[in-house]
Formats: structure tokens, C-alpha cells, sequence
């Protein structure tokens, strides 16, 4: 027999172990991405000089690189919302809020130069 | 602004590989010997060496927990509570520095690196594991230990303190350029009821958000050199791939004496720096 505690429980893990799969994922992908542009970028650098094609791939690799922990919080805020989640959406809300003032920070000393 | 040539770009990726190797043979990243390197070394300005390190940071974050989920190493829900704390005091950095003295920082961050270094040492030989397969609560975690084999599970204790010093630690990777995890691992590991290798997992899945919260804002100043950048992340990736291997082989016992060692070096070179 299993108590409704010890159901809550192991249903809880499940549906961790799935969220923590597809954060794993956005991870995986971004850092593929952002590591394979940047070498790219710096091999180009070093064989050509510094170029058009070479510093975009450069800039778009670090953007990546930065983007990567924003889209992983954002996509906790999905999962843990569409589990109905509230605590955990409500936390990880809060993060992205706070990550997205950060680029907001960013573009208005961007502006100041 | 530090100058690209191929053998600038070959010392930073190296200096990058050793810095990385040994951060995550320890679990703290690999900022707090990247950044004193590339400052006192390469004579590079602080704000491209802190940028330059919360690169590194945001780039080892995310290829260390990508490796990492389903090992259960990593406490998601603990992480993304703590998270709310350290992003705060991630954006809050840059204001702050602005209002301290840099001397002063230094002070703070060398005391504080020394009292966290003495708790380390002073609970060395304690663990902070449960027996059984006793439910950890919401928070808590659970984990097979390579080290032993056996299934381990902890509760959190003190969370509030855990906060404060995810607040910091955040305030001070924003300041300084390193991850952070130098002040959240030792905190939660001696106070929190996290053990060791838990802490450094779930302290390298946070320090991606930490870092990106600074990192932007220093990108959008304009003070990362995109080639010097790349050559440090690249470097510091190889040599996290490299160490993250020697840190599950080595026992939690050594780990900590290392760490505590890490500790006071660091905290006696920022009282040196400050005083000079």
C-alpha cells in the first residue's frame, strides 16, 4: 500500500526528472551552438585577421553564450507552469525579471558610450 | 584594451584550461585564478578581466549541468530559490561598486574568504548525509555517491543564511568577475546540510544566471574583446572538462582541505592587494 503522501512524492520526482531533462537540453544546445561559433570565430581570426564574417561569429557565439542561461530560466518558468507549479513559476519569474533588468541595464550604458 | 595576437590568444587559452582545471576539480569554477592572472600577469584592465571571467563562468555553468542532469548531483528547486537571491545581488554589484572604495571591497571579500575558509576546516570530518531512504523534503535532495555507491539523501537547513549568501556571492561575482561558488559551496556545505559534492553541483548550475546577470552588463559597456573572450572560454572548457573527472575520483575529506587551502590563499592575496 502506498500512502496519498508517498504518491505525492514519487509524482513529484517524475515530474522533476522531466523538467530537469529538458533544461538539460536548452543547456546542451546553447552551449553546442555558442562553443561551435566561437571556435569558428577565433580560428577565422587568427588565419584571416580580424574580419567582417569572423567578428559576427564571434559576436553572435558570446551572445549565445549569455542567452543560454536566460532561455533556461525561461524555460523553467514554462515547465513549471504548465505543471501548475505556482511557487516555482512565481520563483523563476522572479529570476527572469531580474535577468531581463540586466539587459535592460545593459542597452542603457550601451547608450551612454 | 588588451591587443589580439595568436600568442596572446595561446597564453589566455592555456591560462584558461589551467584555471578551469583546477576550478572544477574543486568545484568553484575557475574565475577566482583566471581573474588574478589576467590582472596582475597580463596587466589587463579589471572591468575586460571581469568580463572576460563571467564569459568563462556563464560558458562552464552551462556545459557542466548539461553533463549533469540525471545524476540527481544538481538540486534544481534549491538552485532556482537560491537564484532569486543571487540575481538580485548579481545586478545590485554594479550599482554597489560604484559606491565602495575598491580597497574596501577587497577587505570585505578577504575577511570573508577567511571565515568561510576556517568553517570549511573546522567541519571537515563531519558529513552531512541522512541514513536510508528517508524523504528530504521539498527541498532536499537525493543522489547516488560514486564515491561510495551508496544512495544519499540531505535536508536543508538554515535556508535564510543560504540566501544571504547567495546574495553575495552574487554581489561579489558582479564585482569581481568570479562565479561565486568560492563563498555559496562552502556556506551551504557547512551550514546548509548540503553535502559537498551537491553544493558545488548545484552552485555551478546557479553561477550560469549569476554570471549572465553581470556578464551582459559589462558586454554592453564594451569591455569583452570578443577573441580574447572566445580564447577564454574555449580554454577553460577543456580544462573543466579535465578536472570535473579528477574531482569525482578524489574523496570529499581531501576536497575540503583543498578548498579550505584555496580559501586562505586567496583571502591573504586580496588583504595584500588592498593594503598595497
Amino acid at each position: 500500500m502506498t500512502s496519498p503522501q508517498d504518491r505525492a512524492t514519487s509524482d513529484r520526482r517524475l515530474a522533476d526528472e522531466q523538467i530537469e531533462a529538458r533544461l538539460g537540453r536548452v543547456l546542451r544546445i546553447g552551449v553546442v551552438a555558442s562553443t561551435g561559433m566561437l571556435s569558428v570565430g577565433l580560428l577565422l581570426t587568427l588565419a584571416l585577421g580580424a574580419g567582417q564574417v569572423p567578428a559576427l561569429l564571434l559576436t553572435l557565439g558570446l551572445v549565445l553564450l549569455m542567452m543560454t542561461p536566460v532561455a533556461r530560466v525561461a524555460a523553467s518558468v514554462v515547465e513549471y507552469g504548465r505543471r501548475r507549479d505556482w511557487t516555482f513559476t512565481v520563483l523563476t519569474a522572479i529570476v527572469l525579471a531580474e535577468l531581463i533588468a540586466g539587459v535592460v541595464a545593459a542597452l542603457v550604458f550601451h547608450r551612454r558610450l | 584594451m588588451p591587443v589580439v595576437s595568436a600568442s596572446v590568444v595561446a597564453v589566455v587559452l592555456f591560462s584558461g584550461a589551467v584555471a578551469g582545471g583546477l576550478g572544477s576539480t574543486l568545484g568553484i569554477g575557475g574565475g577566482i585564478f583566471l581573474v588574478p592572472f589576467l590582472t596582475i600577469v597580463m596587466g589587463w584592465p579589471i572591468g575586460v578581466t571581469a568580463a572576460t571571467s563571467l564569459a568563462t563562468v556563464i560558458g562552464t555553468s552551462s556545459a557542466v549541468s548539461a553533463g549533469r542532469t540525471g545524476s540527481h548531483l544538481i538540486n534544481f528547486r534549491l538552485g532556482m530559490v537560491l537564484e532569486v537571491a543571487t540575481a538580485a545581488g548579481s545586478l545590485l554589484g554594479g550599482i554597489t561598486a560604484q559606491y565602495l572604495e575598491a580597497h574596501l571591497l577587497e577587505r570585505i571579500f578577504s575577511g570573508v574568504t577567511l571565515i568561510v575558509g576556517l568553517a570549511t576546516l573546522s567541519r571537515v570530518n563531519r558529513r552531512n548525509v541522512l541514513v536510508g531512504d528517508v524523504d528530504p523534503g521539498v527541498l532536499g535532495g537525493r543522489y547516488v555517491e560514486a564515491e561510495s555507491g551508496g544512495t544519499v539523501s540531505y535536508k536543508i537547513r538554515r535556508l535564510p543564511l543560504a540566501l544571504v549568501a547567495s546574495f553575495v556571492a552574487g554581489n561579489v561575482s558582479s564585482l569581481l568577475g568570479i562565479g561565486g561558488g568560492v563563498i555559496k559551496v562552502p556556506v551551504l556545505n557547512a551550514w546548509c546540510g548540503v553535502p559537498l559534492r551537491a553544493a558545488a553541483a548545484t552552485s555551478a548550475f546557479m553561477i550560469g544566471v549569476t554570471a549572465a546577470a553581470g556578464a551582459i552588463i559589462y558586454y554592453g559597456n564594451g569591455q569583452l574583446v570578443p577573441a580574447l573572450a572566445a580564447a577564454a572560454i574555449l580554454g577553460v572548457q577543456a580544462g573543466t572538462a579535465i578536472g570535473g573527472r579528477l574531482g569525482e575520483r578524489a574523496s570529499a575529506r581531501s576536497l575540503k582541505l583543498l578548498l579550505a587551502a584555496v580559501l586562505f590563499v586567496v583571502s591573504a592575496l586580496m588583504c595584500y592587494r588592498s593594503l598595497a
